[in-house]
């Protein structure tokens, strides 16, 4: 074998490139092969560390490769290549560049060992992901997409922090577990910008924000990897941290709560994704192997499920140009194999037995059963009622059955359908066979999820969670409005914030920095230089002035030595030499 | 006409459809009750799992909850006009 280890980001990054200058049929072959030579790299990777470089005096280490990483790689991978799939028809070659460098930023950060190649990868992300968001444009995006960027740049500004701070400590940059520094700067930060990324309330607005604003194709990639990059950051440098129990408790009702709301159908499925990375933050906090399994499992599972509903969604928008719930209905005439596999999804979502999310959130729930923390356990189970309530029913019913509003449409270009079929088909494997992922888990599984308490219980749930759904559905009409979340703080105030700076900041700026300057700054730096001005044409000129006038002075002195003549000259020699023996003699002696 | 239209379309099928609906939550609900008890299997975390049909209650409540607190929090605070930013 010629090379020992391929870097699977690194790939996707360098043949992103490659792609801009292809056309037609040789670029589709090639952003296909691209993230599947991605895949055949990780599935054929051994554990080990590899990609050691040491540069100005750092370790980096761009291949840690542990059952952690491998699974997050294989899942990245493989929703690269759904991904691609979905997108084939994307005339746009940029869209493809971008999505292709977002994929290869977040196996980039899978494999980091430490935390200046994870910062690199971390920040490639957020530069690859808002060209996602601006493709699209639209005006709303073009400001959209900027909002999302400053959120991730303070992102990445804390990480940088911390990690500045962590090295000048420990001068070490390895990228481990942070537990013996917890409560410190460094790990304030780090978790910080972790928390950023994995869109935890209030710093996740930025999803929601973003993510319905993105092209029909980008948003199906953005779904799948900041956050779950930041799940897994948080499981290798976060495990069992106390405050991201309650932190992804909360953020699983959250995300369902204001789903209620919600009438964009992308906008209502993004809240989504923060409620189930609540459940995946919540595994990390309770820490114990059954948790962190959970938490990677339900990661793996909801990358498929959540791209296949994003995928749904989407080619319902790219057919009928319509966003809004409450313009949506009686689409499944037209559209039924979207229903189908879109259904699939929302089935997953909401656990329903032989689908993958039964067998990978009731891991994260079953481990907050077994730490006995019942309300963190009523509260997950809230939120599960709630997903179903909203994915597996409100959602399909406004946009697929309900009023039918005669729209003209048609079943999504086939490469989206498949693209659909095959993240359905994940969603189903692992829900009926749930040994092919558990067992690529990073600790040993001993978890049976079909047993007939669960089944039972789960089925009662969501049965009478839709019996509460029909019960209640005149009062569940989508609302032309929108909810205020905490972007509210940076998109209503910066407005106020502007008249703060025009006013009040730049006058102190000019009336007293500015002043300030003149007298601390300008004016002694001033009076030195002309001191410095006078000190060079008194002494320092004067002086050169005075050896030059010496200088020739003595060249005219010896001038007259110089006569031309022979005699003069071996009269001269003659007399030296003598001079020198008597010298000689003279020391001798 | 597809087989789902069908079913949906026809007035007579939509009741069907719904007594089908109400029928399998009798069956879920009993069946949460009976077969635990029956094969002698019970492994809670908490008591309040040994209610019965705890799942069915459960889910009820929690639907009906999120609904109505959800709602009273937008009508009172979070729910505004679509273009709220851009005035």
């Amino acid at each position: 074998m010629m090379f020992e280890w391929v870097h699977p980001g690194l790939l996707l990054i360098l043949g992103a490139w490659v792609v801009f200058f292809l056309k037609g049929r040789a670029r589709n072959l090639a952003i296909l092969l691209l993230p599947v030579g991605a895949l055949a790299s990780c599935l054929s990777m051994s554990l080990g560390t590899y990609g050691k470089v040491r540069f100005l005096g750092l370790d980096l280490v761009f291949g840690r490769v542990d059952q952690l990483s491998l699974v997050f790689s294989y899942v990245f991978s493989i929703m690269a290549v759904i991904g691609v799939v979905y997108a084939l028809h994307v005339k746009n070659t940029s869209q493809h560049v971008a999505s292709l460098t977002y994929v290869g930023g977040a196996l980039g950060v899978t494999f980091a060992g430490d935390f200046v190649s994870l910062l690199v990868f971390w920040e490639l992300m957020a530069l690859s992901s808002v060209l996602l968001v601006w493709q699209r444009h639209k005006p709303a995006t073009i400001s959209a997409g900027f909002r999302y960027l400053l959120v991730h740049v303070l992102g990445g500004l804390f990480l940088l922090a911390g990690i500045v701070i962590h090295v000048s400590q420990t001068g070490s940059v390895a990228f481990g577990d942070m537990g013996a520094f917890s409560g410190g700067m460094a790990w304030t930060f780090i978790l910080l910008a972790f928390l950023i990324n994995a869109a935890v309330p209030p710093l996740g607005a930025w999803l929601p924000d973003a993510y319905p604003e993105a092209t029909v194709t980008g948003a199906v990639f953005m779904t799948a990897f900041t956050t779950k990059s930041a799940v897994y950051a948080l499981i290798r440098g976060f495990a069992g941290t106390e405050i991201l129990i309650w932190l992804g408790a909360i953020m699983a009702i959250y995300g369902v709560v204001y789903a209620v709301l919600e009438n964009d159908a992308r906008r209502l499925l993004a809240y989504h994704i923060i409620s189930q990375v609540g459940y995946m933050v919540c595994g990390v906090g309770i820490g114990t192997t059954l948790a962190l399994n959970g938490a990677t499992a339900h990661a793996f599972a909801h990358i498929l499920y959540k791209s296949l509903l994003f995928m749904g969604a989407g080619a319902v928008l790219e057919v009928t140009k319509l966003r809004k719930l409450s313009d949506m209905g009686g689409l499944y005439k037209t559209m039924p194999i979207t229903l189908g596999f879109y259904m699939i999804g929302a089935f997953a979502i909401s656990a329903v037995p032989l689908f993958s999310g039964f067998v990978s959130k009731s891991m994260v729930v079953s481990a907050a059963g077994e730490s006995h923390m019942a309300l963190v356990f009523l509260m997950l189970t809230l939120a599960s009622a709630g997903t179903f309530l909203h994915t597996g029913l409100k959602l399909p019913y406004y946009m697929f059955f309900g009023k039918d509003k005669g729209l003209q449409s048609r079943e999504p270009p086939p490469n989206m359908l498949v693209a659909m079929g095959l993240a359905a088909t994940g969603c189903l494997l692992i829900g009926i066979f749930p040994g092919l992922l558990y067992s690529h888990l990073p600790y040993p599984v001993d978890y049976v999820p079909y047993t007939l308490q669960h089944i039972t219980s789960t089925l009662g749930m969501l049965g009478f969670t839709a019996l509460g759904f029909f019960l209640l559905l005149r009062h569940l009409h989508p609302e032309t409005k929108m909810s205020l979340d905490t972007d509210w703080f940076y998109r209503k105030n910066s407005g106020s914030w502007m008249t703060i700076v025009r006013g009040p900041l730049t006058r102190l700026e000019s009336d007293f920095i500015g002043e300030f300057y003149e007298f601390i700054i300008r004016r002694p730096v001033l009076g030195i230089g002309r001191l410095l001005h006078n000190f060079d044409i008194r002494v320092v000129d004067a002086a050169l002035v005075a050896l030059g006038w010496l200088t020739q002075r003595l060249s005219q002195l010896l001038r007259v030595t110089i006569s031309g003549n022979a005699q003069h000259y071996g009269l001269l020699m003659a007399a030296t030499i003598l001079a020198l023996t008597v010298m000689a003699l003279v020391i001798s002696t | 006409m597809t087989f789902l239209e069908k079913c949906l379309e026809n007035p007579s099928r939509r009741n069907k459809l719904k007594q089908f609906f109400y029928l399998s939550l009798l069956l879920i609900a009993g069946s949460e009750i009976i077969l635990p008890w029956m094969v002698g299997e019970s492994h809670h975390h908490f008591t309040f799992e040994g209610i019965p049909a705890w799942g069915s209650i459960y889910g009820f409540i929690s639907c009906v909850a999120i609904i109505v607190v959800s709602k009273l929090i937008g009508k009172i605070w979070l729910l505004r006009g679509e273009d709220h930013y851009d005035v």
